[in-house]
Formats: C-alpha cells, sequence, structure tokens
C-alpha cells in the first residue's frame, strides 16, 4: 500500500526543540561543575529563556500544530485520550495529543521557573545572576533554593518525558522522534489529512529576534542602570 | 627555666581558651569567614571572567585574603554549632568526608595568592575556578538550601 507524508512539526518548532535539549543538558552539567563554568552556565540559561519566549510566542503565531489551541486540552480530553490509547493500542494522534500537550506545557512552565529563578540566584561562591543585585536578600536566597530544587522537577519532567518516548514506540509502535527530527511522518493511504498551515519562517527569525532582544536588555543592558 | 613555664602555661591557657569558644561565636566566625571568601572571590570571579580589568594590586590582596582566611572555617564546626544554621547534620555524621572537603578547599585557596602573582592570566583562572569549584563540591553536600 502506497504510504503518504504528512507535515507534523515545522522547522522553527524541531530547532526549538533540540536546542532546548542540548542546552538542558549543557547547564546541568555546567551547574553541577561549577567554577569557571558557571559564566557558561549563565550563558546557556539566557539562550534558554530567549528560546522559551520564542516558543510562548511561535505557540500563538506558528504553525498549526505549534499552536496552543491545538494542542492544549483539558484534563479530561487527557484521561479519554489515555483511556483510548490503552484500549486500542494505536496512537494516530496528528501533533501533541492532549497528554503530550500537558507534558509541554509542564516543560515550558518548569523550565521558565528555572530560568527566571537563576536571574536573581546567588550561588554564595562567587556567580551572580544578573538582576540579583536589583533585589533584596531575602529574596535572593528564596530565588536561589527554588533553583535548586527546581532542578530536580525538570529532570524528573525530563525523564517523564523520554519514558513515554520509549513507551510510545515499544507499546505503542509510534515513533515521536523521527518526526521531531525531519518533521514529516507517514500516513496510510485512505487516512484522512489533517488540514496544516505552516507559518512563514520570516515570522519565526523576527519572534525569535524580539525574543532574543528582550534577553539581551533584561540580563546585560537593564542590571546596567 | 621560669620563663619558659610562664610561656607553657600562657600556651596552655590559649590552647583551652581555643577550644572552649562557645558554638554562638564559632558560627559567627566561620560565617564572617565564608562572607569575607564570598565577597573576595566575587571580585576574583569578575577579573577571571574578564568583566572587569585584571588588576595584579587587587586580585594579590584579595587572593592572599582567601587564602588566609580559608583556614578558619575548619575548626569552627565544634559541637553544639548545628543549631540556626545551614549546616546540615551530616558534617558531623560524616566528618571525615567534610575534613576531607574542607582540606581540598584550603588547600585550593592556599595556591591562589601564586596564581594570582604568577602573571599567567590562564592559570589565574583557572585557580580561581578551582577554588569555586571546591566550594560548591562542599556546599552540594553539607550547606542547606
Amino acid at each position: 500500500m502506497a504510504r503518504a507524508r504528512i507535515r507534523v512539526w515545522d522547522l522553527p518548532t524541531r530547532i526549538f526543540h533540540w536546542t532546548l535539549a542540548l542546552l538542558a543538558l549543557f547547564s546541568f552539567t555546567t551547574g553541577k561543575v561549577g567554577g569557571g563554568w558557571m559564566a557558561w552556565h549563565l550563558g546557556s540559561g539566557y539562550a534558554i529563556l530567549a528560546l522559551l519566549l520564542f516558543r510562548l510566542a511561535w505557540g500563538v503565531v506558528g504553525s498549526t500544530t505549534a499552536r496552543f489551541t491545538h494542542f492544549l486540552r483539558g484534563p479530561r480530553a487527557a484521561v479519554a485520550y489515555g483511556r483510548t490509547l490503552l484500549a486500542t493500542r494505536r496512537s494516530s494522534h496528528f501533533g501533541h495529543n492532549p497528554l503530550g500537550g500537558l507534558m509541554v506545557l509542564s516543560m515550558l512552565a518548569g523550565f521558565l521557573l528555572q530560568a527566571v529563578t537563576g536571574l536573581f540566584s546567588d550561588d554564595e561562591i562567587s556567580t551572580q545572576g544578573p538582576l540579583a543585585a536589583k533585589v533584596s536578600d531575602a529574596l535572593v536566597s528564596r530565588m536561589s533554593a527554588l533553583h535548586s530544587y527546581n532542578e530536580w522537577v525538570l529532570a524528573a519532567l525530563v525523564g517523564f518525558h523520554v519514558m513515554a518516548i520509549a513507551i510510545y514506540a515499544g507499546a505503542f509502535r509510534a515513533s515521536l522522534v523521527g518526526p521531531m527530527v525531519v518533521g514529516w511522518r507517514a500516513i496510510d493511504a485512505g487516512d484522512a489529512v489533517p488540514s496544516y498551515r505552516a507559518a512563514p519562517a520570516w515570522r519565526a527569525a523576527i519572534v525569535l529576534a524580539f525574543a532574543a532582544g528582550f534577553v539581551y536588555w533584561l540580563v546585560v543592558v537593564f542590571p546596567r542602570g | 627555666m621560669k620563663k619558659v613555664a610562664i610561656a607553657l602555661f600562657a600556651c596552655a591557657v590559649v590552647a583551652a581558651a581555643a577550644q572552649q569558644v562557645k558554638p554562638e561565636s564559632q558560627i559567627k566566625y566561620r560565617r564572617g569567614a565564608y562572607e569575607v571568601m564570598n565577597l573576595s572571590m566575587s571580585h576574583l570571579g569578575a577579573m577571571a571572567e574578564e568583566k572587569k580589568p585584571f588588576n595584579p594590586e587587587e586580585a594579590q590582596r584579595y587572593a592572599d585574603i582567601i587564602a588566609m582566611v580559608s583556614t578558619i572555617p575548619r575548626e569552627n564546626f565544634g559541637e553544639g554549632t548545628d543549631k540556626d544554621t545551614k549546616a546540615k547534620p551530616e558534617i558531623w555524621t560524616k566528618r571525615a568526608e567534610f575534613d576531607r572537603k574542607m582540606d581540598k578547599m584550603v588547600a585550593e585557596a592556599g595556591k591562589l595568592p601564586a596564581a594570582a602573582r604568577s602573571g599567567d592570566m590562564g592559570s589565574f583562572k583557572k585557580q580561581v575556578s578551582d577554588v569555586g569549584s571546591a566550594c560548591k563540591s562542599c556546599h552540594d553536600e553539607f550547606r542547606a538550601k
């Protein structure tokens, strides 16, 4: 039977995903090693913050499957989806399924919390976040603690995310990694082709430029003033 | 002979007094030492990261301060100093491990003055980094958030 391809993820969403994955790993490692790597840890955090702001905006103006309105469903939809998944043992959802949507939301919120608390943190060795000098020591202390604890929340979320992908590959015969790399996946002939509107690349470039510009202002220009 | 006896007696008194520093004072003493090291390290860190220009006199002064002050905390984690502090109880239950990390920090801090005087930016940066890592490895295990 002839197999057709459908577009699932646009290039900006894929680049966002893999860059975030690499930078998260890099941030975790440099944060653990400390010392001279802390400058890299901060730089990586700024890049992650810009990426997250980009992704939030892309969730509004991006391609069909990147939009929040496409994949954010309530808990009831997530439960219903989970039941169907277990009953049919087959997943052919277009874009993020209702459970995956919750995972995306949790990870975006978790990474955003990590990036923002980092801005106000102080390791009490020789590294301060760029906004630590702008607020009280009590707040810095709380932010630093939150930055430390949330690290393990993020590790758990990432572990859960990777485990879910392994389960989809093993139990439901669905490769989620492939489409996130190449952007498309195969469907059986006769399956309905979902409607998909691609957002233009220039829009992604503009959104990213704004996100990066804002972060630059926040961590370089504003602290000087 | 009499002088020696007096000197010995004086030493004994000083030693006894040192052992009897009350817990609150020990906590104050080590905290003060950590604050001094933290703020001095921030200056060295800024120079190592080239956030501010390398100033040899300043670098040497802070390096000397850190090397000197780094020896203070070790003897100020005595009995009864585990209250109202971020110091974790593990310091007293895993004392050998704590002491090993403390010695490592003191050893790395002890190399700072030479690195600051070497005139070699590479070894200065490396030593600042090594001191920072030594601080961190102990904080991660023995200091509460």
